[in-house]
């Protein structure tokens, strides 16, 4: 009994451990279907698996999707030309809050998780340093058209997520609105103060 | 095609937008020109239509009035009863009536297609129509997706307008049903026309039931997702309207 569960233990590392040098790797130009075909399907069977607790489930599913998203371009791509204006110390702070809020936005919709299926449509190369994923979200009701928008970091070539849309909504476009009609009436560090509320 | 798009909509953004847009726009540039120099690769990909500086919006004060009057509808009767109905009838079932009830709007799918040239779509409407209307038992099934791998194809009247050029006009919550703009508002009038239910001998109370009752269904499909986006806003109101203008431009682009 005691062997079974000591084995079953290693498996569970040996799993981790491969997951976590699968994503050790910068996604490759030719490989971002597949890589993302695997990420997804990880993280949809790891949310049918009943026997692991919700919060593990999140760590767990951020370890497979943190380093392909890029958070330090959605910060800024998010606040527009008001980026410029911010210190380095301001723009520390609104990243941390602004990644942590995304990420809870992003729980918040794993939460509703049901028994969706998730396909990949195509990979589309729009520009040197863009590229779109296609997916299908196939839900309860109806079909929702999601695209995960790639550019190249220029700092090591990698392929990162900077944008996610779905239904023909940018979140990025919904947050980038948002913060600059917020601002165009209150203060970055009002803006900093809302954020922090909205994410407690 | 879609080059074709994006040249029509680079032009509208360019020389059709109002003086003062224009304005915007060639400020943008300006400072572009000036203060960026390789410093913001994603500018120019999000600046665009749905700028919150673009949306036409003159009755926000209504707007911000009657989304807070849906907000109420939804999170005090329409929610709870759809949870409370969610419990008693199972979800097998309610996918089966959501599917009919997409079954029967048939003729508004079928109609704009046409109205949008789009003939093939139609077509595959039709066949879609006749599948799940008898292998699909009156519409409760899917049987054209499952079995034949036929996608729906939405349109509607907005749509179509929206496919010769109509613009959105302004931005307009509607009682119970939710953000609208002044095109899709008024395009409800012919789609309506083409349902069922319409041109059946329903009296308007009966009609009033079975309309509560798609919408019952339909969020007892989708709970928790409004207080999932509700939570996604810094200010509600913008957002759902943002929300709302990105997802019709898409469905008029398609």
């Amino acid at each position: 009994m005691i062997q079974h569960s000591i084995s079953k233990n290693i498996f569970k590392i040996l799993v981790l451990l491969s997951i976590l040098a699968v994503n050790a790797q910068a996604i490759n130009e030719s490989d971002i279907a597949k890589q993302m075909q695997s990420k997804i399907d990880e993280t949809t069977n790891l949310l049918k698996n009943k026997d692991i607790a919700f919060k593990d489930k999140t760590t767990q599913i951020f370890e497979t999707f943190d380093s392909v998203f890029d958070y330090s371009s959605m910060s800024r791509i998010a606040l527009g030309k008001q980026w410029r204006k911010l210190s380095t110390k301001q723009k520390k702070s609104f990243e941390k809050i602004f990644t942590l809020k995304l990420k809870q936005s992003y729980v918040d919709k794993l939460n509703l998780y049901t028994d969706e299926k998730v396909k990949i449509e195509k990979v589309e190369k729009i520009k040197r340093n863009r590229i779109k994923l296609y997916t299908k979200l196939i839900g309860q009701e109806e079909i929702y058209d999601i695209v995960y928008k790639f550019h190249k970091s220029k700092k090591n070539n990698d392929w990162l997520i900077y944008d996610v849309e779905m239904i023909g909504v940018s979140i990025m476009k919904t947050y980038r609105n948002q913060f600059k009609e917020f601002l165009s009436t209150k203060t970055f560090d009002n803006l900093l103060a809302k954020l922090k509320t909205k994410t407690q | 095609m879609k080059l074709f798009l994006f040249f029509i909509f680079i032009t509208t953004v360019l020389f059709g937008s109002t003086p003062s847009n224009n304005q915007h726009v060639k400020n943008i540039n300006q400072k572009n020109l000036i203060q960026d120099d390789f410093d913001d690769e994603f500018d120019d990909e999000f600046i665009d239509e749905t700028d919150e500086t673009t949306i036409y919006d003159p009755l926000i004060k209504y707007n911000r009035a009657m989304t807070q009057f849906n907000d109420f509808v939804f999170i005090y009767i329409l929610n709870p009863t759809a949870k409370g109905y969610s419990y008693v009838v199972p979800k097998a079932l309610r996918k089966g009536i959501s599917n009919a009830f997409h079954n029967i709007a048939f003729p508004i799918r079928f109609v704009n297609n046409v109205l949008q040239l789009k003939f093939q779509n139609a077509g595959e409407e039709t066949s879609r129509f006749l599948i799940n209307s008898t292998f699909g038992v009156f519409g409760l099934f899917d049987a054209a997706y499952y079995t034949f791998k036929l996608d729906e194809h939405n349109e509607d009247f907005g749509q179509t307008l929206g496919f010769y050029g109509v613009k959105s006009g302004p931005h307009i919550v509607l009682p119970f049903l939710g953000p609208s703009n002044l095109r899709d508002a008024f395009s409800l009038v012919p789609d309506n026309m083409l349902t069922l239910v319409y041109n059946s001998n329903l009296t308007y109370e009966e009609s009033l039931y079975l309309n509560t009752f798609y919408y019952v269904n339909k969020t007892s499909l989708h709970l928790g997702e409004y207080e999932s986006i509700k939570k996604d806003a810094i200010d509600f109101y913008p957002f759902i309207r943002d929300l709302y203008e990105q997802k019709r431009i898409k469905e008029i682009e398609e």
